[in-house]
């Protein structure tokens, strides 16, 4: 039976829901899958990592006692010993337990993690690990760059611009004049955050500064872009890596006038002051979304456009905005480890829990053997030469 | 080895006897086997857990206070060993401490058989003798259900059905030996129209017995399969006594389940049948099959009954069909006949329906016989899904015909092509398997070792569009 390394938590603002996309969403079906023994990595807010059993269940953290755990529990390295190696003090007689790991299914949302760091370390060991690689998550994770690249690309976005965080206190005044030729409302952003923390709908030219300056305080880049009129926000969960599928196209049920931010998303049950949504993020949304035919298959396409451009593996999702008088449909973000997979859009695309994710492993195993062809190393005379 | 040993040390020990002993219905012979064949006690309740009933809160008290007091003695006696007060001491004290689990094991069902043979049974006894009492001198019609599956089905479609005219009375649940039909015939107001009394056959003379307490007017046998086997020797001596319900019938008051092949050789002349596609002259027509029920028209020359239910699957167009014949039989008329059918519906756990994510769960865990197998398999092939899922851990109680019906049940699953089958890890999985290759399944196939943990967490499993059938269940007591 293959081991799997379950890597949650982080230093992100989205540690919470990183704890809840693990737990819920990928250990439980792994294990119920029974192909695989699961490894729950989690790193702690401080960047101290830990690998113990307990730490499946989610009552540890909810309670509190996870603080507890922390101050007891010995903290986990890694070996980059033929590929990843968990290692940590045994409580007896000071001796080392490890753990070779065969596969790691990283669950981390934000920074430090979902944007490309963790990839870089399971590339260095050598580890077939799910979901996008390094490039694209650091991509996907700046929307700035995201931007960039889908532009190059041709995929149409609504108007936008970016700074510095550094800028807008340096030099306040470049970074309004730079806002003025967009049209209002804006949507002001940290540029690689997700879960919508730090997200500002300004509707006029005063409140601006604010909403800047609550970006800034989260991240070092901050990107402003343009509403759409006449809006329907729609996202698509996407799995593959070469051969794409996606699953439905996904409504929020939101109003123009609101707009999600975090609390809305995962504490009030996805609708914004109102009942009747189930739990968390699953509850907020329409699927498949209630769109036309044509701008169905126009925004299905779109996504997966966008999924190719940033060189998307395993699983992502696309969010777009739509304007339904002109029937345009503009590239949003991306997010390449969706909250808690997606699973509810995956369940009606026809997928179970334990499908989704043990796909997403087949997927992984299939990059990483595609990887070895490639040679990696080259023999020269130059060390003689030197 | 070494666990399983310690198992009997553990503190969950005292509740595992209880449990088992629940689990037995308190029966001595089914407890004793059992325990004597399990090796890791700290792996018994699979299934479920110890249900926490007055009496098994006192037998658990009694138990481990029994427990405690002799691995207390054992010590004390250990001690003056040690210290040299007591000669053999260090010996006698070991061996009354290491013994205690197994001691009390044995010694809790010294009270449980004294309480059923100097309490229980004689107040029974007086119990079923005066009910056949009650039973003579009612002037109900008195319907026996018999037959080795769909009893209570048919009961309960009997209640519903006949109820809408009638004044019925029918012995409760599932409740259906000697003694529950007594407490019913003690309940009885003496006004009914009708009673229905469910004849639960477990081993040899059963039925007859319960005929003689009982005098049914009229009997319906739903049909012979393999069940009880066990107690019975094989299935036509368990069919021999289930039609032993129509010894002292007219022939013309005896249905028969045609449907059911089993009992085929066992209807005689005269008796007669009810199956899909009619029974007593009526004609079954124009069948519908969904998720949501069944629809059918009854006809018999120029009457028609149109007939829709909430029941499941083509089987159960025989039984409805019965009941309706049964009911314009009894002088209720058309509207009161289809009103009543459009009240049945699955009862719980056999055959019945719930959404699941998008998908359709039809859980049929109360079934426990090979021809209930067939019925939820047609089924699962006549329904339209994305995609269809098999579940089941097997079928208890097959006795001698174990590996026969388990390689026969894998045979119609094959037939059935369901995407996917999932079968939980037990003594009856590989004849299952065996089955499966036989009829050249080449689908999905997953076995569960951990049958609790799966259908706990089955919304894991299940996606939009799925259908899945979960048929039959496989108690604790049976590992």
């Amino acid at each position: 039976m293959k081991t799997i390394a379950v890597i949650f938590g982080s230093r992100s603002a989205e540690h919470d829901v990183s704890i809840v996309t693990a737990i819920a969403s990928i250990i439980k079906p792994l294990e119920l899958s029974g192909r695989y023994k699961v490894e729950p990595v989690y790193i702690a807010k401080d960047g101290s990592w830990y690998w113990d059993q307990k730490l499946k269940d989610i009552k540890l953290f909810q309670s509190g006692d996870i603080a507890d755990f922390i101050n007891r529990a010995p903290k986990t390295h890694i070996l980059f010993d033929e590929g990843l190696t968990l290692v940590k003090s045994s409580p007896f007689a000071g001796r080392k337990m490890y753990r070779k790991i065969d596969i790691v299914f990283p669950a981390t949302h934000g920074t430090h993690g979902e944007d490309g760091e963790l990839m870089g370390i399971l590339e260095m060991a050598g580890v077939p690990y799910v979901g996008c690689g390094v490039v694209a998550s650091a991509i996907a994770m700046d929307k700035v760059l995201a931007k960039q690249v889908t532009k190059a690309e041709n995929i149409p976005s609504t108007p936008w611009v970016w700074f510095k965080s550094s800028e807008l206190a340096s030099r306040p005044e470049k970074a309004l004049q730079a806002v003025s030729g967009l049209k209002y409302p804006l949507f002001v952003k940290p540029a690689h955050l997700g879960s919508s923390i730090g997200i500002t709908k300004v509707d006029s030219k005063d409140q601006l500064m604010n909403a800047l300056e609550v970006a800034a305080h989260y991240d070092d880049k901050v990107i402003v872009e343009q509403g759409v009129d006449n809006l329907v926000e729609v996202t698509l969960p996407i799995m593959g890596n070469d051969s794409l599928k996606p699953a439905m196209l996904e409504q929020p049920l939101t109003k123009p006038e609101d707009f999600f931010d975090f609390e809305t998303k995962y504490m009030q049950g996805g609708k914004k002051g109102k009942s009747g949504a189930k739990q968390g993020a699953q509850g907020y949304s329409k699927i498949p979304a209630d769109l036309s035919k044509e701008l169905y298959q126009k925004a299905e396409k779109l996504g997966l456009d966008v999924y190719r451009a940033l060189g998307c593996e395993g699983i992502a999702r696309v969010d777009m905005l739509i304007d339904s008088k002109t029937k345009e449909v503009y590239f949003n973000e991306v997010n390449p480890l969706p909250g808690g997979l997606y699973a509810h859009n995956w369940r009606e695309a026809g997928l179970s829990a334990v499908e989704l994710v043990t796909r997403l492993v087949d997927l992984a195993l299939e990059r990483h053997q595609h990887k070895q062809k490639y040679t990696t190393t080259f023999s020269t005379n130059y060390l003689k030469q030197f | 080895m070494i666990g399983a040993l310690l198992s009997f040390y553990k503190p969950s020990f005292p509740k595992t006897i209880v449990y088992m002993l629940q689990s037995t219905e308190y029966k001595t012979g089914p407890y004793l086997k059992w325990f004597w064949r399990t090796n890791d006690f700290s792996k018994v309740s699979k299934r479920r857990q110890l249900d926490q009933t007055r009496a098994a809160k006192l037998l658990l008290l009694a138990l481990s206070t029994g427990m405690a007091v002799q691995a207390i003695v054992g010590l004390i006696l250990l001690g003056s060993g040690i210290n040299g007060e007591l000669s053999s001491g260090v010996e006698f004290g070991l061996a009354i401490f290491l013994s205690y689990p197994i001691v009390w094991a044995h010694l809790v069902v010294v009270p449980l058989e004294l309480g059923r043979n100097l309490i229980i049974k004689p107040k029974q006894k007086k119990l079923i003798n005066n009910s056949q009492d009650i039973f003579t001198k009612h002037q109900a019609i008195k319907i026996a259900v018999a037959g080795s599956y769909g009893k209570t089905s048919m009961k309960e479609l009997l209640v519903t059905v006949l109820g809408e005219g009638k004044k019925v009375a029918a012995t409760p649940a599932n409740r259906n030996v000697a003694s529950s039909h007594a407490e019913f015939a003690k309940k009885l107001k003496g006004d009914e129209d009708i009673l229905i009394i469910e004849y639960g056959e477990g081993k040899p003379g059963d039925v007859e017995g319960f005929t003689a307490t009982t005098h049914p007017d009229m009997a319906i046998v739903t049909g012979v399969a393999p069940a009880h086997l066990d107690e019975y020797e094989s299935t036509d001596q368990a069919a021999k006594d289930i039609f032993s319900v129509s010894k002292d019938l007219k022939p013309e008051n005896v249905f028969v389940n045609k449907d059911s092949a089993r009992a085929g050789k066992f209807i005689k002349p005269g008796l007669q049948t009810y199956s899909a596609d009619g029974v007593m002259g009526w004609k079954v027509g124009n069948v519908k099959l969904s998720i949501d029920g069944t629809s059918f028209k009854l006809s018999k020359g120029r009457q028609s009954l149109q007939l829709k239910s909430g029941l499941l699957g083509k089987h159960q167009i025989g039984p409805l069909a019965l009941a309706a014949a049964l009911a314009h039989k009894f002088g209720m008329t058309k509207n009161q006949i289809e009103k009543a059918i459009t009240k049945t519906g699955p009862f719980e756990h056999r055959m019945k329906p719930r959404a699941l994510h998008g998908a359709w769960i039809i859980d049929d865990t109360y079934n426990g016989n090979i021809e209930g197998i067939k019925a939820g398999l047609e089924l699962l092939k006549t329904l339209p899904a994305k995609r269809k899922v098999y579940i089941s851990p097997g079928l208890v109680g097959q006795g001698d015909e174990n590996e026969e019906v388990h390689k026969e049940m894998g045979a119609l699953i094959a037939k059935t092509s369901p995407d996917e089958v999932v079968l939980m890890n037990n003594s009856v999985t590989d004849f299952i398997k065996q089955g499966l290759s036989q009829g050249k399944f080449n689908k999905k196939l997953t076995i569960q070792k951990d049958p609790l943990y799966f259908y706990q967490n089955l919304d894991q499993f299940v996606a939009a569009g799925d259908l899945v059938l979960m048929q039959n269940d496989w108690p604790d007591i049976y590992n």
